[in-house]
C-alpha cells in the first residue's frame, strides 16, 4: 500500500531523511576533529575562557571564522575589527543563503531560521548533494537538520575538549587532510555541465592565485570568478546552439 | 572558579558579536527572499558559484605548502585527490572515496620514507 502512495507520504518518511542526513555526515566528523582542538585552545588564550570558548563553538559554530576572531584578539587588535575579520570570513555562506533561498518557499518562519543556524560547508555541501540527486526530496530539513545532528554536538564537544584539556592528535595522521578529499568526494556529482566544470577550474585557479589574500577574501573573489566564468559558458554555449539551429535551416 | 573558566567581559562581547553577525549572514537571503522569484541569472550565477568556493577551498589544501605550490612534497596529496575523485565519480558516496584517498596518502608516505 505504501508503494502506492505518492512522493514517500509514508509516515516514517521523515525519520528516513533525518537518519541518511545523520549517517552521511557523522563520517565528515573525523575531518575536523585537528582543528576544533586548535580552536577551543585558541579561544583560551584569547580570554573567552573556558566557558566562552565552548559558547563560541556552539553558537557562531564557524570553524575558520572562530579562529580568525581568536588570532586577532590575541595579537592585540580592536575588538571590532576582530569581531569584523571573522565575518568576513563567513560571507561566502551568503552564497549558501541564497542557493538555498528559492527551494523555501512552503516553509514556515521557524523552519528557515533553523536551516540559517546550522548552514556551514559540511551541512550545505551535503544537502546540494542529497537536492542534486532528488533524494527525499519532501522532506529536505529533516535530512538537513540529521546532518546537524552529526556535526554540531561533536564539534561542539572537540571544542570543549580543546578549551579545558589542551589536547591535540598527532600531526602524522593528518587526519586534516579528509577535509578537502570529503569535499572533493562531495563535490564530484556537482560537475554536471560545462558551466559547473569550467566555474570550478575558474574557482580552483582563483584559490591558489589568491591564496595570500588576508581573510580568506582570495575565497569571495573565487566565487565572484566561478560565476561569471559559468554563466559566460552558458551564454557561448546558447549562441552555438542558436546558430546550429540558424544553420539547419 | 579562575578566570580562565569564565573569561573576560571583551572575550564575551567577541563571542557575542560574532555569533550574531554570523546568523545574520546565514539567515540573509533565506530570511529576505525564501520562496520569492529571484532574477533566474542571478540564481543560476549562485548555483555556479558552489563549485567555484569549494574548488578554492580544496584546491590550495592539496597542491600548496607554506603559501606556494610545491609538486615536490605535494606529489602524495595530489595522488590521494585524484584517487578520491576517481572513486566518487565511480561509484559515489563519501566514506569510501575518503578512505581509498587517505589509505593512498599513508601508503605513498611509507613507501618514499
Amino acid at each position: 500500500m505504501s508503494a502506492a502512495s505518492p512522493s514517500g507520504a509514508r509516515p516514517d518518511a521523515k525519520r528516513d531523511a533525518f537518519r541518511a542526513g545523520f549517517f552521511e555526515c557523522l563520517m565528515l566528523v573525523p575531518s575536523y576533529i585537528p582543528f576544533a582542538l586548535v580552536c577551543g585552545v585558541a579561544a583560551v588564550q584569547a580570554g573567552m575562557g573556558q566557558l566562552g570558548a565552548v559558547a563560541l563553538a556552539a553558537f557562531a559554530f564557524a570553524g575558520s571564522s572562530q579562529a580568525v576572531l581568536t588570532q586577532f584578539i590575541a595579537s592585540g587588535a580592536p575588538l571590532a575589527i576582530a569581531i569584523l575579520s571573522g565575518l568576513v570570513v563567513n560571507l561566502r555562506i551568503m552564497v549558501y543563503s541564497a542557493a538555498i533561498a528559492p527551494r523555501l518557499a512552503n516553509s514556515t518562519r521557524k523552519e528557515r531560521m533553523l536551516w540559517a543556524a546550522f548552514l556551514v560547508d559540511q551541512t550545505f555541501l551535503s544537502n546540494e548533494a542529497r537536492h542534486q540527486r532528488g533524494a527525499f526530496t519532501a522532506h529536505p530539513l529533516a535530512f538537513f537538520l540529521g546532518c546537524a545532528a552529526a556535526i554540531w554536538p561533536p564539534w561542539v564537544i572537540t571544542n570543549a575538549v580543546g578549551a579545558f584539556v589542551g589536547a591535540q592528535l598527532p600531526a602524522s595522521w593528518q587526519l586534516e587532510f579528509t577535509i578537502p578529499l570529503s569535499f572533493i568526494a562531495l563535490m564530484i556529482p556537482f560537475l554536471q555541465s560545462r558551466a559547473h566544470v569550467s566555474s570550478a577550474l575558474a574557482g580552483g585557479a582563483a584559490g591558489v592565485l589568491l591564496f595570500a589574500l588576508p581573510l580568506k577574501l582570495g575565497l569571495i573573489a573565487a566565487c565572484l570568478i566561478g560565476a561569471c566564468v559559468g554563466l559566460l559558458v552558458d551564454t557561448l554555449i546558447s549562441a552555438r546552439a542558436a546558430r546550429q539551429k540558424a544553420s539547419e535551416r | 572558579m579562575s578566570p580562565d573558566f569564565w573569561g573576560t567581559t571583551e572575550g564575551w562581547i567577541a563571542v557575542i558579536g560574532l555569533t550574531i553577525g554570523t546568523f545574520l549572514i546565514r539567515y540573509s537571503f533565506i530570511g529576505l527572499f525564501a520562496g520569492k522569484k529571484l532574477p533566474p541569472r542571478f540564481e543560476r550565477g549562485v548555483q555556479l558559484a558552489v563549485p567555484a568556493i569549494f574548488a578554492a577551498i580544496v584546491i590550495p589544501l592539496v597542491v600548496m605548502a607554506s603559501g606556494r605550490i610545491d609538486f615536490a612534497t605535494r606529489w602524495p596529496y595530489v595522488a590521494a585527490a585524484l584517487m578520491t575523485a576517481v572513486i566518487a565519480w565511480w561509484r559515489g558516496g563519501t566514506f569510501v572515496p575518503v578512505s581509498l584517498g587517505m589509505a593512498t596518502l599513508y601508503g605513498l608516505q611509507y613507501l618514499v620514507r
